[in-house]
């Protein structure tokens, strides 16, 4: 009898230590994946600064913000920078430093140059990787601010702009002058307005988190094709009536929050989704995002109409999918 | 012998009149907090963590309590924001939502209650009171500090107001 009882004791036991353990797992499941925020200086402010740098696109000269220089020239944007990560650090938003994605990236360049095999072969990297590697967060936090002088007294102008990196939809903006003094240095002045307009930055931002977490991420999905794919398909290649566009379009219809998306552009070879609204959990209560979402169309593409898909990565709120070939 | 009997009723007698018009004057000052008497305005550059705010409070004495005061300042902050302007930058209300002061008429209750939690998060900038007189009223403005960070921290651990990562 006690044998018994011991027995389901200990099965119980184990019943509940793995109840406890899927509910764990469900909680960390459940949790949207964080944008990664990073401040930036304005081109505006960068090309006022001279830390620009001049390049020819096209036949014209184009002005280039150097962010480098700036970070190792200008102590103002050092300062307004390490305020920010403070005060987003204060909020549980810690945000990722200019400074050292940059400094990375010049690490892991200089190692890959240097990476090679015992038989002499380098690593093998397509441009558009180094492209992608560049492109790390998910809001840009545009910063800018200017000194103005009224007689003895100067104030200074500030302006924090948030962005989605993929949308390029503002997300907020906090502006304003500071009160005009005659002592205070322009670095103080600039460090008293982050300070004072922060609040409200911090609760536009917090808005779009919340309506985000309402009716889903706004991401944005490129569908292009391969030239002379060996699938022998196009965006208009017809599958029964319909054009395989207008496919896609039904099947976003029926797996975006509301049926929220539009399509902004389409030919037999590109159509761009803008405004695409995904729920930011799939039916299993899983986290999903640009890339998630993409995989799923995908999926649907190649299991119910056998057109092979190239799925690739832009960040949580972009993806490119590439018909015809993987 | 008969004014010593008569002495001591009388001193009985004044302190709970005095004691019952206190309580009257505090009734009515926490019924203007709640529905909103009073004016909140922005006092100036704070330190980092405060908000500097003047509120404007009404009485029938000059001499409000400065309890009130305090109180005003961080409903203000909570419900109603105040307007900028003159290099002040100007707030929005720490509860978004309107309704959280019915959602949460309990805990508001006993937080802003006489000698409740808010006391914490204010406190009075001695010597900048200003009286002015309003009909049969005057209305008294003190310029008040509130520790703005610690009171969202306490606002968000009772899930009155959301955290910033909340979700993530």
């Amino acid at each position: 009898m006690f044998n018994v009882e011991c027995l389901m004791f200990k099965d119980m036991k184990r019943y509940i230590f793995s109840i406890a353990l899927a509910l764990v797992a469900l909680v960390a499941s459940a949790q949207i994946k964080k944008p990664e925020l990073m401040v930036i200086p304005s081109d505006n402010w960068c090309i006022q600064n001279g830390f620009y740098t001049e390049v020819e696109n096209m036949g014209m000269t184009v002005k280039v913000p150097n962010y480098k220089q700036a970070l190792q020239e200008s102590m103002g944007l050092k300062l307004a920078i390490a305020k920010l990560n403070d005060l987003m650090a204060e909020r549980q938003f810690p945000l990722q430093s200019l400074e050292q994605t940059i400094k990375n990236l010049e690490q892991r360049r200089m190692e890959d140059n240097l990476t090679t095999s015992k038989a002499g072969n380098e690593l093998a990297e397509s441009p558009l990787d180094e492209v992608a590697r560049t492109a790390k967060c998910d809001i840009i936090l545009e910063l800018s601010w200017e000194q103005k002088n009224f007689g003895p007294k100067h104030s200074v102008s500030y302006i924090l702009e948030a962005r989605d990196a993929y949308t390029g939809k503002s997300i907020g903006a906090s502006a304003g002058t500071g009160a005009p003094s005659f002592s205070a240095d322009v670095d103080v002045l600039l460090e008293e307005a982050i300070v004072a307009n922060m609040d409200n930055f911090n609760n536009r931002l917090m808005d779009h988190f919340t309506e985000m977490q309402e009716i889903g991420r706004e991401i944005v999905i490129d569908i292009k094709v391969f030239a002379n794919n060996a699938a022998g398909i196009d965006l208009e290649t017809e599958f029964g009536d319909e054009e395989l566009v207008d496919i896609i379009e039904d099947w976003l219809q029926k797996n975006t929050v509301q049926g929220r998306f539009s399509r902004q552009y389409s030919s037999e070879n590109v159509a761009n989704f803008t405004q695409v609204r995904i729920p930011v959990y799939d039916e299993r209560g899983r986290a999903i995002d640009a890339n998630g979402f993409a995989k799923q169309l995908a999926k649907f593409l190649r299991k119910d109409f056998n057109i092979p898909v190239k799925v690739m990565v832009k960040g949580l709120g972009r993806a490119v999918l590439i018909l015809g070939e993987k | 012998m008969h004014m010593k009997k008569f002495l001591l009723p009388l001193l009985v007698l004044v302190a709970c009149v005095s004691t019952s018009c206190d309580a009257v004057r505090q009734k009515k000052a926490n019924k203007d907090t709640n529905e909103y008497r009073y004016e909140i305005e922005c006092g100036g550059n704070a330190i980092q963590g405060t908000y500097l705010v003047k509120v404007w409070s009404y009485s029938r004495t000059p001499s409000i309590a400065e309890n009130q005061c305090r109180k005003n300042a961080v409903h203000g902050v909570i419900f109603k924001g105040y307007g900028g302007g003159q290099g002040c930058v100007s707030q929005r209300p720490m509860a978004n939502n309107p309704g959280v002061e019915t959602q949460f008429e309990d805990y508001f209750k006993s937080f802003f209650a006489t000698g409740g939690e808010f006391q914490k998060y204010a406190s009075i900038v001695g010597g900048t009171t200003d009286v002015v007189k309003v009909g049969k009223e005057y209305k008294v403005g003190v310029l008040v500090s509130v520790r703005k960070d610690d009171l969202r921290k306490a606002l968000e651990a009772a899930g009155v107001i959301r955290r910033l990562n909340a979700g993530f």
